[in-house]
């Protein structure tokens, strides 16, 4: 027992050395650069949009760099970004936000994928009074408890679908509609779900099903079965990237005849390209889609946004890398009007925020979010086999006519 | 018999020195360390199904989600309406003030012990009939279960999630909610460690091992196996709970199967550590958890996305080189230092014999 107790005496003191050699800690501008953090999801349930967030941000830290970086009492500095993979969980996300801030030094934080992760990170960054610019946590739940140093660049997630509704009762004559629901179990959608709660109270619809969905879903027939057996006549899910893959899939699959079907992460599923026509006439909540004329010298709009992203990942950017380069765009108008490092500077300076950027214009209301910039709802729309977004609401920018309602799979070729 | 016990009391009181110290000399390592001590924790707790009983229980996380969601529901329900701050998302309508804050974590821990561990009796007295894998099986069920019901439980949040009260605003310090978990969780691990060392030196253990290593004998031998498994169970259900109310006031977020019932972390990780360190053996699960803290603290962020890869090739690597993990390969590496007394004659015939 003696030696063992002598092992594990040496043990702890060669850890205890090991860690005070590691507690040097980083500056939160290091030499040219401003050092930003963000945990993100690489790895995990939230993967794929975690990758569409970290594209993003390294998209607007290259062009931002390259364009001249950001100026700060006459000297020019650069971006610089440090990320940790959170693994798609809260805990992580907690305790790499505490580690970013006490261990790398970080100053000012950019947020994580998700609502849920962004609600575990919030604490901590309001804890140590660091500015956070999150660009992917939508819950309304987040805007509504005083943070002091959270700012989104977008709109708040109840107000994803309830447009959709609103269009499903104009095209039933103003009378209410019976609607079916389904949402995943989680902070965003669930939050989706409360904004067709109060719309289907404000326009005298009913709803008929109501049913929750388990994280990380590959299977909804129960669902659709009743939607089957009920014909609503608008059928919502919302359940992130896989929620949004496995609808469709079964929708076809079952052939499930609905009028109306509204659906979040379309774009970010890649919908068009993956299931191609069997996707037709899907309808789409978004933050951003790139006919839109929003401008700024960066990117120019977001037709070239797309065209530069496309180039550099491969792939045509969903909202969610739109939204996450445009949290950049923030970050530097504020550096540059506080003229400052001094966080509260900053946070001040984000305070009054009032720009456009090609993802659209951005001031924040008083709980942090995006006031300033509708949702838009798109319909993926196909010729032959090539199927596209194509927006539909609000007229403002509608590029196209809203399809109503689906025709019935036995008439679809 | 007497030198030893000095030798013990030396290391022990260095140990708690340098866990009472730590907060201050790696102050920014303040929630790590946390982790670390409610980590210990749990593979302790385990070791006493897994190692002691013979009783693989993926089931402990169950207590531990249930200790968190107790904690947070006493700490606000005792002071406001729960469902309403669930509902608002925590608003900021409800502010804890410094006393109700703590009066509430306090009675918070208090009910996270007590209610996990009677819920261990009533499901333990149904499931600790079944041995081997159908029990393990069976409490994987339980912990997968208990998350998909929380989800589903409005006042709790259900998949929104439950904010936890935020540290109150009138300490200005924004170093001592750090301090303060972290004692809280160092004050847990002696706890469970004078405990369990308790457990080590009395019947009760030698029960658990013989249940263990025939349950049928021990049966024959006069024994109510089925008690004390139960007994057992329960002790650990009530360190189990401590440990999860204390992770969800640090977290600040409960989220019902990523947070709370997380069985795919943390209720694997605790039977890895107790693995990894030994397990049937005191210091085993200690030295399991702090070594994989710190492997993965110190290596995962290096290896980005590769992770739990990294951690697949590790369980591996203990399974096949460390099936009694550490302390059972020094104890046959060095079996001498553990006091086994060993006749050089018997083991030189023995290698002649070959």
């Amino acid at each position: 027992m003696n030696k063992i107790a002598k092992l594990f005496v040496t043990f702890i003191s060669a850890i205890t050395l090991a860690l005070v050699s590691f507690t040097s800690s980083f500056a939160k501008v290091e030499g040219e650069y401003i050092v930003l953090g963000s945990a993100i999801s690489l790895t995990g349930k939230y993967s794929s949009n975690g990758v569409h967030t970290q594209n993003g941000y390294n998209m607007a830290v290259d062009r931002i760099n390259k364009m001249g970086g950001v100026e700060v009492q006459g000297k020019k500095y650069k971006f610089e970004i440090i990320y940790y993979d959170d693994e798609s969980n809260p805990k992580r996300a907690a305790q790499l936000a505490e580690r970013l801030i006490k261990q790398d030094g970080v100053h000012y934080m950019l947020g994580p994928y998700s609502s849920g992760l962004t609600k575990a990170i919030a604490p901590v960054t309001e804890k140590y009074k660091i500015p956070m610019v999150e660009a992917n946590g939508a819950s309304r739940s987040l805007f509504t408890k005083g943070y002091k140093y959270l700012f989104a660049v977008l709109s708040p997630a109840n107000q994803y679908l309830e447009v959709a509704i609103d269009l499903a009762v104009e095209k039933n004559g103003g009378k209410g509609v019976r609607i079916a629901q389904a949402f995943e179990q989680d902070a965003f959608s669930q939050d989706v779900r409360l904004g067709i709660l109060d719309a289907a109270k404000r326009t005298g619809s009913e709803i008929i099903i109501d049913d929750k969905l388990p994280k990380e879903l590959n299977d909804m027939a129960a669902t659709l079965a009743k939607v089957k057996a009920t014909k609503p006549d608008v059928l919502v899910v919302s359940g992130h990237t896989k929620g949004a893959l496995t609808a469709i899939r079964q929708i076809s699959e079952m052939k499930v005849d609905v009028p109306m079907l509204a659906m979040t992460h379309c774009d970010a599923a890649k919908l068009s390209k993956q299931h191609g026509k069997k996707s037709e006439y899907a309808l789409c909540a978004s933050q951003w889609h790139k006919n839109l004329s929003y401008k700024d010298k960066f990117f120019g709009g977001g037709k070239k946004y797309a065209k530069d992203f496309q180039k550099e990942f491969g792939y045509d950017p969903p909202y969610q890398s739109a939204e996450s380069s445009a949290a950049l765009l923030v970050f530097k108008d504020a550096f540059e009007r506080a003229n400052s490092f001094d966080r509260d500077a900053v946070r001040d300076a984000l305070v009054d925020t009032e720009m456009q950027t090609f993802y659209g214009n951005i001031k924040f209301g008083p709980g942090g979010q995006n006031i300033a910039k509708p949702m838009i709802l798109f319909q993926v729309r196909c010729k032959g086999d090539d199927c596209e977004n194509r927006v539909v609401a609000p007229t403002k920018w509608a590029s196209d006519k809203f399809y109503h309602p689906i025709p019935k799979w036995s008439e679809r070729s | 018999m007497n030198k030893v016990k000095q030798k013990d009391l030396i290391l022990y009181s260095s140990l708690i020195i340098l866990g009472l110290a730590a907060p201050y000399l790696f102050s920014a390592f303040k929630v790590q360390l946390t982790y670390l001590c409610v980590l210990i924790v749990l593979a302790m707790t385990w070791n006493l199904q897994g190692g002691e009983m013979g009783y693989n229980t993926f089931g402990n996380i169950l207590f531990y989600g249930l200790g968190m969601y107790l904690t947070a529901s006493v700490q606000v329900g005792m002071f406001f309406p729960l469902a309403e701050w669930t509902e608002s998302g925590g608003e900021k309508t409800f502010v804890h003030t410094t006393a109700q804050y703590f009066q509430g974590i306090g009675v918070g821990l208090l009910v996270s012990a007590i209610v996990p561990a009677i819920v261990a009796g009533a499901i333990g007295y149904a499931i600790l009939g079944l041995r081997g894998h159908y029990f393990a099986i069976c409490t994987l069920g339980l912990g997968i279960a208990a998350g998909e019901i929380a989800g589903g439980i409005e006042i709790i949040g259900a998949g929104q999630g439950f904010t936890t009260p935020p540290f109150p605003a009138e300490i200005v310090d924004t170093e001592a909610r750090g301090k303060f978990f972290y004692f809280l969780s160092f004050a847990l691990l002696i706890g469970t460690f004078i405990f369990v060392k308790y457990i080590y030196g009395s019947r009760f253990r030698l029960i658990l091992n013989a249940i263990r290593d025939n349950e049928d004998k021990a049966e024959a031998m006069g024994i109510q196996t089925m008690k004390y498994k139960i007994v057992g169970w329960m002790c650990s259900a009530f360190f189990c709970g401590l440990a999860g109310g204390i992770m969800g006031g640090l977290i600040g977020y409960i989220d019902s199967t990523d947070v709370a019932f997380d069985g795919r972390e943390m209720g694997v990780f605790m039977v890895l550590m107790a693995i990894l360190g030994g397990k049937g053996t005191l210091w085993g699960p200690v030295i399991g958890a702090t070594l994989f803290h710190f492997f993965k603290e110190g290596l995962w962020t290096l290896i980005l996305g590769w992770q739990y890869v990294a951690l697949g090739v590790l369980i591996v690597v203990i399974v096949v080189y460390f099936p009694e993990g550490l302390m059972g390969w020094l104890r046959e590496k060095y079996p001498e230092r553990f006091g086994e007394v060993i006749d050089e004659k018997d083991r030189k015939a023995q290698v002649e014999l070959k």
